[in-house]
């Protein structure tokens, strides 16, 4: 096993025992570049995305960029996965389905996940994210992953 | 090619690569036509979604293709108009190699009055051996905001305010 494989799994088991999925996010560079953060919260995990200014995709409105939302979307998915489920390694990514339902304006984006099925071989995600209400969804994002 | 792109086509560029995300990730626009542009994406360390074994995130598979759809979108535009994307959709065929270069393309494949259609694929060594694959729809919405006197007055105001500026815009 090598070492970075090593350093992983002994991170999620720290943070499955300490409840803490923020810990598993720290483990991922990407993360830390969109600015990516979670929490406990009640029987979830809340995901969310501070305002910055790097995350901006049209200057002229200004609007989060559709990319970073896809990308934290997609992110928020994989940590559910290796947080709530006994699934040691990154998962894989099979296929990405994002619909944006009204635009990201520069203010902080929460997400949360749930998963719809798990198999064997494949984990279904879907992932909802909002800024002001829950209610108001700025995008829903449907996603596979290939677990081992 | 015709004049509009000429002049459209280095304002599109600094726009994708000097500012938001675009300068944050490092890509650069290499070709860009009407409903078609290329884009090349350097490698690099803070980008990795798998410590393991250093490939990119998934994620900025997305926002690469995002970003090559809605230029390639915006290139068919003949007025003052934004073109939100509706949905993405996106097939990861093989995960990325890391240290090496994405490649991206995207082109526009049917432009309707209020909808276009577009897909593009992203590569690194063989252009017909893709690492992803998507589809996307965006809207063609008609604005005021993004003619040019709009924008102008809107940078000035940026410049004036700093932060502040934003926050009055987002709260809008």
């Amino acid at each position: 096993m090598s070492d970075a494989l090593k350093l992983l799994q002994e991170g999620l088991v720290k943070a499955r025992a300490e409840s803490s999925p923020q810990q598993i996010l720290d483990l991922i560079p990407y993360s830390s570049f969109i600015g990516a953060e979670a929490k406990v919260e009640g029987a979830e995990v809340l995901y969310w995305l501070d305002r910055r200014p790097s995350n901006i995709g049209n200057p002229s409105l200004p609007a989060i960029h559709g990319g970073v939302i896809g990308g934290f979307l997609e992110l928020s998915a994989a940590i559910e996965i290796l947080y709530t489920l006994d699934v040691n390694e990154v998962p894989k990514v099979v296929d990405f389905s994002l619909d944006y339902l009204r635009p990201g304006r520069f203010k902080t984006i929460y997400a949360n996940c749930t998963v719809l099925r798990q198999g064997r071989k494949l984990v279904n995600v879907s992932v909802t994210a909002w800024q002001d209400s829950p209610d108001t969804p700025i995008a829903t994002a449907r996603c596979h992953f290939l677990i081992t | 090619m015709n004049l509009r792109l000429a002049i459209f086509k280095p304002m599109l560029k600094i726009a994708m690569e000097r500012t938001g995300h675009g300068a944050a990730l490092g890509f650069q626009l290499t070709k860009v036509g009407r409903g078609e542009v290329e884009m090349t994406f350097p490698y690099k360390e803070e980008v990795i979604g798998n410590p393991v074994t250093g490939v990119v995130h998934g994620g900025v598979i997305v926002s690469l293709l995002d970003t090559c759809c809605g230029c390639a979108a915006i290139t068919m535009l003949t007025s003052a108009a934004v073109t939100p994307t509706m949905d993405l959709r996106l097939d990861y065929m093989h995960p990325a190699q890391p240290h090496k270069p994405i490649y991206v393309a995207a082109k526009v494949y049917r432009d309707t009055s209020n909808v276009m259609f577009c897909r593009g694929s992203a590569w690194q060594d063989d252009p017909e051996n893709p690492i992803a694959h998507c589809v996307a729809t965006f809207m063609k919405v008609e604005t005021p905001r993004i003619s040019l006197t709009n924008i102008i007055r809107r940078r000035f105001n940026r410049l004036i305010k700093g932060d502040k500026a934003f926050e009055q815009e987002a709260n809008k």
